[in-house]
């Protein structure tokens, strides 16, 4: 018999008891799901940890300490250029650099408009970008930005709000830190971190408030620095000796060991896992084995008949065997797929995704269709060795 | 075409083994139509089946168109089976999950076509038989009589050398017998299909061309029935 014809003859035969062919499923399902679970978290942790790493140039480890202020509204930044030399020189054996992480969206600052002092947010550019449109005026150009020149955008609300209309705005003064900037256009419909109240070109800001304070410095490592202890280390200076320690605290994040910390985790846990769901499969393999097993001794007149009408042992066995493979094979996938969305949900949880791959998949498909060879062949052979005429009589 | 020589037959083995078929000696030629008769043990069916490429375990000669059949391998038995010889059982022997139409087109699936290209075939043979309209439906849906034109229809549909029958009529009530010996005939005569056929019924019997008596696994009478 042809092998597409054997393949519909098996599918048939499963057709003919769906709830027995899908219960004995439900333990390569499980099995399999398990498997491709742990995995696709591992993959995930893994992939993210490698990024980490090589974000920081040859290996370098990296941290960040962030200061939040107790009051919200309080213009202090946190650091000040002064902190930052003192972390250098108590901490120059562990240290390669301090320096401040400049933020350039959303940027929280005292600014003097007309003659009111007031806090609002900023967003640097760059030049034109497709986040925002000018309603008046004119944008912030390219050069506006190499070129340090002093201009601004104004967002299209505080203007109607401040001097009533768009036009009445433009070229009225803006102070920010040292720096006056002169508003030279309006700005409508931005989104995300545009969505401010100015827009202000990033190289002339950056380079007018240059390392004098931040919220975030970045520190960089030297190699085979315990990060952890060496983070701790200053950050209880800070809590000594920083600027504004009266007005907030300080703290980090140590992404390195948080991720390494949870990779073991699910190292050790893959073992497990895998182990479970060895004995999962092993477990499935027998009742698949087992149905196939009453299939065969219920369906014995069928083997005769088909023995009688000319088919071989040969095509009995494959039709049997086919039949425990495609209960796997279809046990796998599902477990596949769920693998997939346990893990994905799962990973909502950590601070990274779960990542299924291509060999996770073969995975899944090699060791179901393993799984019903194994324990597919001895029933199937059974199946073939029936004896003709004892079954005719 | 078919040439039995010295074939004897046990079953079991040793001490237990139990010698059904003695010292068989028979031929048969194409177009026949045979009946084979005798009590109920005496081994009739057990020399069907080596007829009908069922049981290859015998001791002795069996040359099917002068090809020892005797000396072939298993495997080689399933296609002689498969192309050469159609069976009729008493009890029908239909797959009862399949279809009316699955069953008839299995003898061509195995012979290795696709179900595709087959099904113009078996609605033919379900016509030749008087089933136009059961290719659908369930075996068990059926009446005897209707479930034994399907097993006939599955016997034909491969254009066999010959035909076996077993019991063909045994479970069947007297007109839907005499129905399907009609059929029988139609096909010995018209499509000079070969018929060897077991029964008990003497009136079955006689609508045959030859009747071969069976006593105690030996052959007690081989004789032309006269028109
Ligand atoms: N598969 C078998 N195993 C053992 N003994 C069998 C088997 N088939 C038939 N027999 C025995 O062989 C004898 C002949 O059986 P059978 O050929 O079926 O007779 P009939 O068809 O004439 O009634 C009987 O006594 C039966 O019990
Ligand atoms: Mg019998």
């Amino acid at each position: 018999m042809l092998f597409i014809e054997l393949l519909k003859t098996s599918w048939q035969s499963l057709r003919v008891n769906p709830k027995r062919s899908f219960l004995t499923m439900i333990g390569i399902v499980i099995g399999i799901a398990a498997v491709i679970t742990i995995i696709a978290l591992g993959n995930g942790v893994k992939a993210k940890i490698l990024k980490e790493l090589q974000a920081t140039n040859t290996g370098k480890q990296t941290t960040e300490i962030n200061y939040y202020p107790n009051d919200s509204t309080a213009a202090t930044q946190g650091f000040s250029e002064n902190d930052l030399e003192q972390i250098r020189s108590n901490f120059s054996a562990t240290l390669s650099a301090v320096k401040f992480k400049r933020d350039t969206k959303n940027i929280s600052n005292t600014v003097t408009m007309g003659n009111d002092n007031r806090t609002a947010t900023l967003s640097l550019v760059k030049g034109a970008n497709q986040h925002y449109d000018i309603s008046t005026g004119h944008n912030i150009t390219k050069s506006d930005n190499e070129v340090n020149n002093q201009v601004a955008l104004l967002n299209k609300k505080l203007a109607i709000k401040e001097y009533g209309t768009e036009e009445n705005a433009l070229g009225s003064a803006l102070s920010v830190g040292d720096n006056t900037y002169k508003i030279v256009g309006i700005f409508t419909k931005a989104s995300d971190d545009y969505n401010v109240d100015f827009l202000l070109p990033q190289k002339t800001y950056l380079y007018s408030t240059a390392a004098q304070n931040g919220s975030t410095i970045k520190l960089t490592f030297n190699k085979g620095v315990k990060v952890s202890n060496a983070s701790k280390k200053i950050v209880s200076f800070l809590k000594k000796n920083g600027s504004s320690r009266k007005a907030g605290s300080y703290e980090y994040t140590d992404m390195g060991s948080l991720l390494s910390g949870i990779s073991k985790v699910i190292s050790s846990l893959t073992y497990f896992i895998s182990a479970i769901a060895g004995i999962s499969l092993f477990i499935a393999g027998i009742g698949v084995m087992n149905m196939m097993y009453i299939s065969v001794s219920e369906r014995t007149q069928e083997i005769g008949i088909r023995l009688a009408v000319g088919a071989s042992g040969r095509s009995i066995m494959l039709q049997f065997l086919l039949e425990a493979i495609m209960l796997t094979v279809f046990g796998g996938l599902l477990g596949f797929l769920i693998g997939w969305g346990t893990a994905a949900l799962i990973s909502l949880a950590l601070p990274f995704k779960a990542i299924v791959t291509f060999g996770s998949f073969l995975l899944a498909f090699g060791v179901s269709s393993l799984v019903g060879i194994v324990f597919g062949l001895l029933p199937a052979k059974q199946a073939a060795n029936k004896n003709l005429i004892d079954i005719l009589r | 075409m078919i040439d039995i020589k010295n074939v004897n037959k046990f079953y079991g083995q040793g001490d237990s083994s139990f010698h059904v078929l003695h010292d068989i000696n028979l031929s048969i030629s194409e177009g026949e139509f045979v009946s084979i008769m005798g009590q109920s043990g005496s081994g009739k069916s057990t020399l069907i089946n080596i007829i009908g490429f069922l049981d290859d375990e015998f001791k002795g000669e069996y040359f099917y168109y002068n090809h020892p059949i005797h000396e072939y391998t298993r495997t080689q038995f399933s296609k002689l089976r498969n192309q050469n010889v159609g069976f009729v059982f008493q009890n029908f022997k239909l797959i009862n999950t399949l279809t009316v139409a699955d069953n008839v087109g299995l003898p061509l699936l195995y012979a290795g076509e696709k179900r595709k290209a087959i099904k113009e075939q078996v609605k033919d043979v379900l016509e030749a038989v008087g089933l136009p309209d059961a290719s659908e439906k369930k075996p068990t849906n059926l009446s005897g009589g209707q479930q034994q034109r399907v097993s006939i229809a599955r016997a034909i549909v491969t254009n066999p050398q010959f035909l076996i029958a077993d019991e063909p009529t045994g479970a069947l009530d007297s007109k839907t017998s005499r129905e399907i010996m009609t059929l029988f005939k139609e096909l010995n005569q018209k499509n000079k299909t070969t018929i060897i056929m077991v029964t008990h019924d003497e009136k079955v019997a006689l609508q045959s061309e030859r009747i071969i008596q069976i006593l105690d696994g030996r052959i007690l009478s081989d004789k032309k029935v006269n028109a």
